[in-house]
């Protein structure tokens, strides 16, 4: 044990080193707290977001919500066909971006990629594919080859090729090497080492993560209507342009309603798989 | 490879029963993917018709068309400060109901229910159902688009904010308990400390989707780099639009960079 | 004073320990059902400890030693029985927990650390019952709180690593740092529950020794549940077994035969597993 004095010296010098240890921290937070209220009222004032104005909005949010209330559950009946198109354009997306992507996640990945310089091309493509948006697709592809719900698919399926190639290469990077090694010891083919020692090891959280890219695509879908790519989102936005809040707001139940099936569903194959 | 005995061979082969089962999903799945493609219109004929006039569009995208680059500064520090703006409006909102709502917070079954669903609500609607709502309600401008956003990531963020706080170690909170220091008190000391960290990184991420989808907000006339981005599409000047996709993506990975250095810091 | 006759009572069934003035801690007839009803985890335990004094409580894990410990500051509510802090009941009001547990500190298997904040923070955390709760909005803490913290800290040897975060010690100094949070409380009795179970023996015995030699230094009692009959043996005043909630062994270490053990550890050659968690 520490005799009694020599303790009373250190706790002295603890409670110096501690204060100096204290107004350090105090500064620090000061600073980057400072800092950030800075940030945020300069945003705040480039955008013209303050107080009044959110005030001022309040009543006519109010107002435009009143308009909406009650739904008109009558309308329910015609969005039917347009809540099971927007079903089948997420499906088709996610299943065009899964056959789109089984070749380009190979090339993706460096322990497959034939070359180098084709894993780089193919991750410059792959990051482009992911960084615009599906209604930026969207808007493109109406404009070029009309309206409907053909575009949205493609749409939906550039953005998810993107994402899905890009998680199934890294994935594919992280299997375990001993059975692939056990694989070319056996003299196995790269074809036979991709289906016998990669796709077992990945195969899990692939269904996971396609299961996942579905709930998101329906989302998408949702939405892309309001482009002019189909589905309920479509609805949405001619029903708003007429000014038949009633009819807006059904789509946006539907909406909702749509969002947690799908939510469900995945949530139970989810549990199901893994 | 050598075969054990039980590799394979001694696993129970599927009953007729199971692969009939897996027979009819099968077949059910193709059916409904073959009525889907046709009420999609969506067929071999159709791809080859539209490919080449794609590939024409894509075309013309080339060589892009930097001259648009000046006019850009504006709008891009619009969309950053509407990302910015809606991930603080979407914690302000989502922290409160992620607190209500996180079961080890004991708040009652009634609030608790209330706080989910809200948060079910706002994560449902996407932010540009949100932002053409509060654009018919206050105007076009970013300030709807910073109030979509944040309502639309208030639901997300509470979300995970909830399973943030249901994930944390409650022991530490025990152990003060145990010292006498009161219940807020025991939270400031140990729920606080193990959730923030979480609450910033995932901040930091939401604002990096944030700005992806501020861009997208210009559509519907919420301002921002992605209303010049429409803009041009709609006027056919592809070239241009080419050079503001490319802008797009230098700043959303310039801002992922960012943030994940930030995340580091603050967090590790 | 009837608190004492019926401590001395108890003490001359069970133990000769003498009895030196009023004990710390009574407990009388202590017993735990949980709420379901089928599981007993305590049955009528009943024993005193005194000022200063390091009671070790015996027993395989599923003994209900912790049950036991976590009456005493009332992480669990006793169905049965009373316990008594320096003659005065505790188990009746619950208003008065916060100054009840205030001078009962407690030590946990896994240290309970926040990981996150500094080991000086985490030590005067244990300072939190001494002051408001809008203070705790802002961490902050009088001088004198920081002065005792440091000196809790120094006692365990650990000053030098006061501004480090928690996270970043070892198993054994996280342990000691949890010792100081508790010595910080300036507490009259320590519990300390399973306190080297996740710990190497050779750092269990320093964290033991750390335990005994502050606490016999400032004249705390511990109460203190092991697994582990050398440990009991080496470090422990008084021992009392406890085998399925129940009492049956309450006397000086140098009287635990091996037919007791046998007793509390229900020692069949397949049981032994259980005498370890």
């Amino acid at each position: 044990m520490t005799p009694a004095s020599s303790i009373g010296a250190a706790v002295a010098d603890g409670l110096v080193r501690e204060a100096a240890w204290r107004q350090r921290r105090i500064i620090k937070w000061v600073v980057i707290t400072a800092i950030c209220l800075f940030v945020l009222w300069l945003a705040a004032w480039r955008i013209g977001l303050n107080f009044v104005s959110m005030l001022r909005g309040l009543p006519h949010m109010a107002d435009v919500f009143m308009r909406m209330v009650p739904p008109d559950f009558g309308y329910m009946e015609r969005l039917i066909d347009p809540t099971i198109e927007t079903i089948q354009i997420a499906v088709w997306g996610t299943l065009l971006a899964v056959i789109a992507s089984a070749p380009l996640c190979l090339l993706a990945a460096h322990n497959t990629t034939p070359h180098p310089v084709i894993y780089s091309i193919t991750r410059v493509f792959l990051n482009l594919l992911r960084s615009i948006n599906e209604l930026i697709y969207a808007l493109i592809l109406v404009s070029a080859v009309g309206l409907g719900p053909y575009p949205g698919v493609l749409a939906i399926a550039l953005h998810a090729t993107g994402m899905l190639a890009k998680f199934v290469a890294e994935e594919i990077e992280h299997v375990n090497r001993g059975p692939i090694e056990a694989l070319q010891a056996a003299g196995a083919g790269r074809m036979q080492i991709i289906l016998m020692g990669i796709l077992p090891q990945v195969l899990p959280s692939l269904v996971g993560y396609i299961l996942y890219r579905f709930d998101v695509s329906i989302r998408s879908a949702t939405v892309l209507g309001l482009v002019g790519a189909g589905g309920l989102g479509f609805s949405l936005i001619t029903t708003m342009k007429m000014f038949r809040y009633h009819e807006t707001a059904a789509s946006i139940v539907m909406i909702i309603l749509l969002i947690m099936l799908a939510d469900w569903i995945s949530g139970r194959l989810q549990k199901r798989i893994l | 490879m050598s075969h054990s005995g039980n590799f394979p061979l001694e696993q129970p082969s599927l009953t007729y029963f199971g692969k009939a089962k897996f027979l009819a999903y099968t077949l059910a799945a193709a059916i409904f993917l073959a009525w889907s493609a046709n009420s999609l219109e969506l067929n071999a004929g159709e791809l080859m018709r539209s490919m080449p006039v794609i590939g024409r569009y894509i075309a013309r995208m080339f060589p892009p068309d930097w001259t648009v680059l000046e006019g850009l500064w504006g709008p891009t520090l619009d969309t950053l400060c509407i990302a910015l703006w809606g991930t603080v409006i979407a914690s302000i909102i989502g922290l409160p109901l992620g607190i209500l709502a996180a079961k080890n917070m004991h708040s009652p079954a009634v609030i608790r229910v209330g706080a989910l669903t809200i948060l079910n609500i706002l994560r449902s609607v996407s932010e540009l159902i949100w932002a053409i709502f509060f654009v018919a309600a206050v105007g076009l401008g970013p300030f709807p688009g910073a109030l979509a956003l944040g309502v639309n990531f208030g639901g997300i963020l509470g979300r995970l904010y909830a399973e943030a706080i249901e994930n944390i170690d409650p022991k530490p909170h025990e152990a003060l308990r145990a010292t006498g220091a009161n219940h807020v008190q025991a939270i400031m000391f140990s729920v606080i400390p193990q959730v923030l960290p979480q609450i910033v990184s995932y901040n930091l991420y939401w604002f990096e989707v944030g700005v992806r989808s501020a861009t997208v907000l210009g559509m519907i006339g919420a301002g921002g780099i992605g209303f010049v981005l429409v803009t041009t599409i709609r006027l056919y000047e592809f070239q241009e639009t080419a050079a503001i996709l490319l802008v797009i993506l230098v700043l959303v990975t310039i801002i992922d960079r960012a943030s994940a250095v930030l995340r580091r810091a603050i967090v590790g | 004073m009837y608190m004492e006759k019926e401590a001395a009572l108890n003490v001359a069934k069970s133990s000769p320990h003498e009895t030196s003035g009023q004990p710390i801690i009574s407990i009388r007839n202590v017993g735990k059902t949980y709420a379901n009803g089928s599981v007993v985890a305590l049955s009528n335990a009943s024993f005193d400890v005194q000022r200063g004094e390091f009671v070790v409580i015996l027993g395989p894990s599923g003994a209900g030693k912790s049950t036991l410990l976590r009456c005493v500051n009332r992480l669990a509510e006793p169905t049965q029985g009373k316990i008594f802090l320096d003659g005065k009941e505790i188990t009746e009001n619950a208003r008065e927990l916060r100054e009840v547990r205030r001078h009962i500190g407690m030590v946990f298997q896994h240290f309970n650390l926040v990981p996150r904040l500094s080991v000086l923070m985490n030590v005067l955390s244990g300072r939190l019952s001494y002051r408001s709760t809008w203070r705790s909005f802002f961490y902050s803490f009088t001088k004198e709180d920081r002065a005792i913290a440091l000196e809790c800290l120094e006692m365990v040897a650990l000053g030098h690593k006061a501004f480090q975060r928690a996270s970043t010690l070892s198993g054994g100094e996280q342990q000691r740092v949890a010792i100081a949070r508790a010595l910080a409380q300036k507490p009259t009795v320590i519990l300390a529950d399973e306190p080297v179970a996740s710990l190497d023996p050779k750092i269990a015995r320093q964290v033991l020794t750390y335990l005994k030699e502050v606490t016999h230094s400032l004249g705390i009692s511990v109460i203190c549940n092991l697994h582990q009959i050398d440990f009991a043996r080496e470090y422990a005043d008084r021992i009392v077994g406890l085998c399925d909630g129940e009492k049956i062994f309450d006397g000086k270490a140098s009287e635990l035969t091996d037919n007791i053990l046998k007793k509390i550890y229900r020692l069949n050659a397949e049981d032994d597993s259980d005498a370890s968690e």
